[in-house]
C-alpha cells in the first residue's frame, strides 16, 4: 500500500505546488497589472499591439466559427426546446447556456489554441535567444514589459470575443426564431430581456477576465522556463499548453459550482 | 552594452529596439521617439532599415542598431564587447571608429573590450579621438 501511495503521492504533491507557486505567481502578476507604474509608452506600445494580434486578427476566424457552430447549436437547441414544448423558457435557455456558458468557454479555446501557444513560443524562443538578458541589461522589468500587456490583452480579447460570439449566436437564435416558432422580434427580445440576471452578466464577465488572465499567464510562465537549449521550446510550449487547459476546465467547473450555490 | 550577449530583441522591427530604451524610462510618446531614431538611424544612412524585421538585417546594420540602443541610455557609456564577434566579415576597427564619431554627441564615454590576441585589429584606432 505504502509504495502505491508514494507513487501516487508524488505526482499530486508536485501539482498541488506547481498550483500553488502558479497561484503566488498569479498574485504579484495582478498587482503589476493594477499598478500604474507598470504603464509607460513601451507597455501601451505593446499591449496596442498583443490586442491586434488577439483580438483583431482573429476575427475573421473568429465570425466564421461563431455562425458556423454558434448556429448549429441554436438550431439544436431550439429544436429541442419545440420538442419538448419549452418554448416559454427560451430566453432563460439562451441567456444562460448560451451567453454565460458557451460563449466563454469557444471563445476562451480558440484564443487559447491560437494566443497562450504563439505567446508560450514566443517567450520560450526570446529566453533561448537570451532577449530576456538583453531585457534586464537595460533595466527593463520582464514582468511589466512582457507579462503586464499580454496579460491585459487576454483578459479583454476574451470579454469582447465572448460578447461577439453571444450576440452573432443569438442573432442566428432571432431568425430560427422567427422560422420554427414564428416568433416576432420584439417578443424575441423581450424573452433574452426578461431572462437576463445581473448577476448571470457579473459571473459571466469575472469568468471571460479569470479565463483570458490564465490563458495568458500560464504559456508566460512556462515559456520562462525553457532552458538555453532549442530543444526545450517544444517541451515549454506543451508542458504551458497542458496546464493551459487543465485551467480552462478548472475555471470552468468553478463558475459552474459558483452560479448554482 | 553592445554585445552578443545581449541581442536585438528578435519580435520587435529595428526602430522599436533603439526606441524601447527611452519608451520605457522615460516614457516617450511613440511617435515622438519614431521621430528620434529615425534622425539617428539617418546617421548612419539606416532609415531604410528602420521597419524591417532584426532577421533580416545584416550584420553591420545590427551592430549599428545595438549601439544606437545603448547610446538611447541617459549619460550613456558604451561598452562594446568583441566588436569581431558581432561583426564577423569586418576586416579592421575602422568601422566601429567610424560609427562612434557618427554619434560621438550621444554618449559620455566608450570602452571597446576584446582579447588581447585581437589587439592587432584595433590599429586603426590609435591615435584617434576614440
Amino acid at each position: 500500500m505504502a509504495p502505491i501511495l508514494k507513487t501516487l503521492g508524488n505526482p499530486f504533491v508536485k501539482n498541488v505546488l506547481s498550483a500553488q507557486e502558479t497561484l503566488a505567481f498569479a498574485g504579484v502578476v495582478i498587482s503589476k497589472v493594477f499598478s500604474r507604474r507598470s504603464y509607460n509608452s513601451a507597455t501601451k506600445t505593446v499591449l496596442v499591439n498583443q490586442i491586434y494580434f488577439t483580438a483583431v486578427e482573429i476575427l475573421p476566424l473568429f465570425i466564421t466559427v461563431s455562425i458556423i457552430f454558434g448556429s448549429l447549436l441554436i438550431g439544436i437547441v431550439f429544436a429541442v426546446i419545440k420538442d419538448l414544448g419549452l418554448a416559454e423558457y427560451l430566453g432563460s435557455i439562451l441567456m444562460g447556456f448560451v451567453v454565460t456558458e458557451l460563449a466563454p468557454f469557444i471563445t476562451v479555446l480558440l484564443i487559447a489554441l491560437r494566443s497562450s501557444s504563439a505567446i508560450d513560443a514566443e517567450i520560450a524562443v526570446m529566453k533561448v535567444n537570451q532577449e530576456l538578458n538583453t531585457l534586464s541589461l537595460f533595466n527593463i522589468d520582464v514582468l511589466d514589459y512582457l507579462f503586464v500587456p499580454r496579460i491585459v490583452s487576454g483578459m479583454v480579447s476574451v470579454v469582447l470575443l465572448s460578447w461577439l460570439f453571444s450576440i452573432l449566436v443569438l442573432g442566428s437564435g432571432m431568425l430560427f426564431s422567427i422560422f420554427i416558432f414564428g416568433m416576432g422580434l420584439d417578443t424575441y427580445v423581450n424573452a433574452l430581456i426578461n431572462s437576463t440576471k445581473f448577476s448571470d452578466i457579473v459571473i459571466m464577465l469575472l469568468k471571460c477576465m479569470t479565463f483570458g488572465f490564465f490563458i495568458t499567464l500560464i504559456p508566460l510562465r512556462f515559456g520562462l522556463r525553457a532552458s538555453h537549449e532549442l530543444t526545450s521550446i517544444p517541451v515549454a510550449v506543451l508542458n504551458g499548453m497542458v496546464k493551459v487547459f487543465i485551467a480552462i476546465v478548472i475555471i470552468e467547473v468553478l463558475s459552474l459550482i459558483l452560479r448554482f450555490i | 552594452m553592445v554585445s552578443v550577449q545581449a541581442p536585438l530583441i528578435s519580435n520587435l522591427d529595428a526602430w522599436l529596439n533603439v526606441a524601447l530604451i527611452r519608451q520605457y524610462h522615460e516614457n516617450l510618446p511613440r511617435d515622438q521617439a519614431r521621430r528620434e531614431v529615425l534622425a539617428s538611424l539617418d546617421r548612419f544612412g539606416l532609415g531604410a532599415v528602420a521597419d524591417r524585421r532584426i532577421s533580416s538585417l545584416d550584420d553591420q546594420e545590427r551592430f549599428c542598431i545595438m549601439l544606437l540602443r545603448a547610446a538611447m541610455v541617459k549619460r550613456s557609456v558604451l561598452v562594446i564587447d568583441r566588436p569581431f564577434q558581432i561583426m564577423p566579415d569586418l576586416q579592421d576597427v575602422r568601422y566601429v571608429g567610424r560609427s562612434l564619431k557618427w554619434i560621438d554627441d550621444l554618449y559620455e564615454e566608450c570602452h571597446i573590450f576584446d582579447y588581447v590576441w585581437m589587439k592587432d585589429q584595433y590599429g586603426a584606432l590609435h591615435g584617434e579621438e576614440h
